[in-house]
């Protein structure tokens, strides 16, 4: 479910500009494919690549800083790390939960119990998470931060996303 | 957390080779600077920022690999694997000041049931209380204790202790296996910055 998208049109003699578009363009569209899914939370393997995803895109954005006007360019990353770090802090729960209960079996019978109030205590404070997922994709919606972020795009390296459609392997 | 340099010398309009070279080498640095610091395990944020200097450097093979004649592949796998060691000694340095975080709450969670517990029999006239009153009380009391559950967060402690050292060998281990086998003129070489 988390593998990489491929690049549309990406060439090894492309102009860093040309590629920053495409790579950046590709790792939205990426990361907002499993907004859905997120949302849903029946899944929690939506959230894990949505994450994942939201990491290749800031690490594109990062890599690809040079092609565009720094101060604007700023705004936008900070935005996407706001993204990456609401689901970091849901997936990091879910994480620690999967891996306490792993451990349960290898635990002796006097210290499960100190393992299974750790996961009840987890589960509490992972509910409080979905309000904070949803009122952050509400605020993103709000500000048309998808459509400003792919018009930005088009204006400093001429990649229209809507033409690249990107798509999953 | 140390942040990513900023590059100079890049130009968008060029190829990408070129400026991938430059961004590279400058990831590069980040990581090799780290070299000596780590050398202590007690250097916690220093283990933590040389992490986020290989997953830096990994992410930009990996964006820039299609620049490249070499395949890049095994040094990306050479970089994921040190951070993700630096990463296991990362949770483990997280993980403890949770688990003594936890031991602080389920106490605090003991003395805010004691509490209730005492203001609900003072609110009754804990002084006309009978046997059976007393009973429930103490009943009540002993069910909010936590003590069941401090063993195996004691238990996940040492284990955590354990496993910190255990890793942090493993990744003195590999940082040196890599500076001898000449990582980085290696990586360098495939670059073709020379």
């Amino acid at each position: 479910m988390a593998r990489a998208w491929p690049v549309p049109g990406l060439r090894p003699r492309a102009r860093f500009r040309d590629a920053a578009g495409r790579v950046i363009a590709t790792r939205w569209r990426e990361t907002m494919s499993y907004r859905d899914g997120t949302l849903a939370g029946k899944d929690i393997e939506y959230l894990h690549a949505m994450r994942v995803s939201s990491r290749r895109l800031r690490a594109a954005m990062d890599a690809f800083e040079a092609a565009f006007p720094r101060q604007e360019f700023r705004a936008y990353l900070r935005q996407v790390k706001e993204i990456t770090d609401t689901l970091g802090d849901a997936r990091d729960l879910d994480v620690a939960m999967e891996r306490l209960a792993a451990l349960l079996p290898e635990m002796a019978d006097d210290e499960r119990p100190g393992l299974e109030g750790m996961i009840a205590r987890y589960r509490a404070l992972r509910a409080l998470e979905d309000p904070h997922i949803a009122a952050l994709f509400e605020r993103l919606d709000a500000e048309e931060f998808g459509p400003r972020l792919e018009s930005f795009l088009a204006e400093h390296t001429g990649v229209v996303t809507a033409e690249l459609n990107p798509q999953p392997a | 957390m140390a942040k990513a340099q900023r590059v100079r010398g890049l130009d968008p309009d060029r190829r990408l080779r070129f400026n991938a070279r430059r961004i590279i080498a400058a990831r590069l640095d980040e990581v090799y600077a780290y070299d000596g610091v780590v050398a202590d395990p007690a250097n916690v944020r220093e283990l933590h920022d040389m992490r986020i200097a290989c997953k830096r450097l990994r992410y930009t093979l990996e964006i820039f690999a299609i620049a490249f004649e070499a395949d890049l592949e095994p040094a990306v796998d050479e970089v994921k694997a040190l951070q993700d060691v630096l990463g296991d000694i990362h949770d483990c340095d997280v993980q403890v000041p949770m688990l003594q975080e936890h031991l602080a709450w389920l106490e605090a969670r003991e003395g805010a049931a004691a509490r209730e517990l005492v203001t609900a029999a003072a609110a009754a006239d804990a002084g006309s209380l009978d046997e059976d009153a007393y009973a429930r009380f103490a009943g009540s009391l002993a069910a909010s204790n936590r003590d069941a559950e401090r063993p195996g967060v004691h238990a996940l402690i040492a284990r955590r202790g354990r496993e910190r050292d255990e890793l942090y060998a493993h990744f003195l281990s590999e940082w040196g296996r890599l500076k001898r086998e000449r990582f980085r003129a290696r990586l360098e070489e495939a670059l073709g910055g020379h």
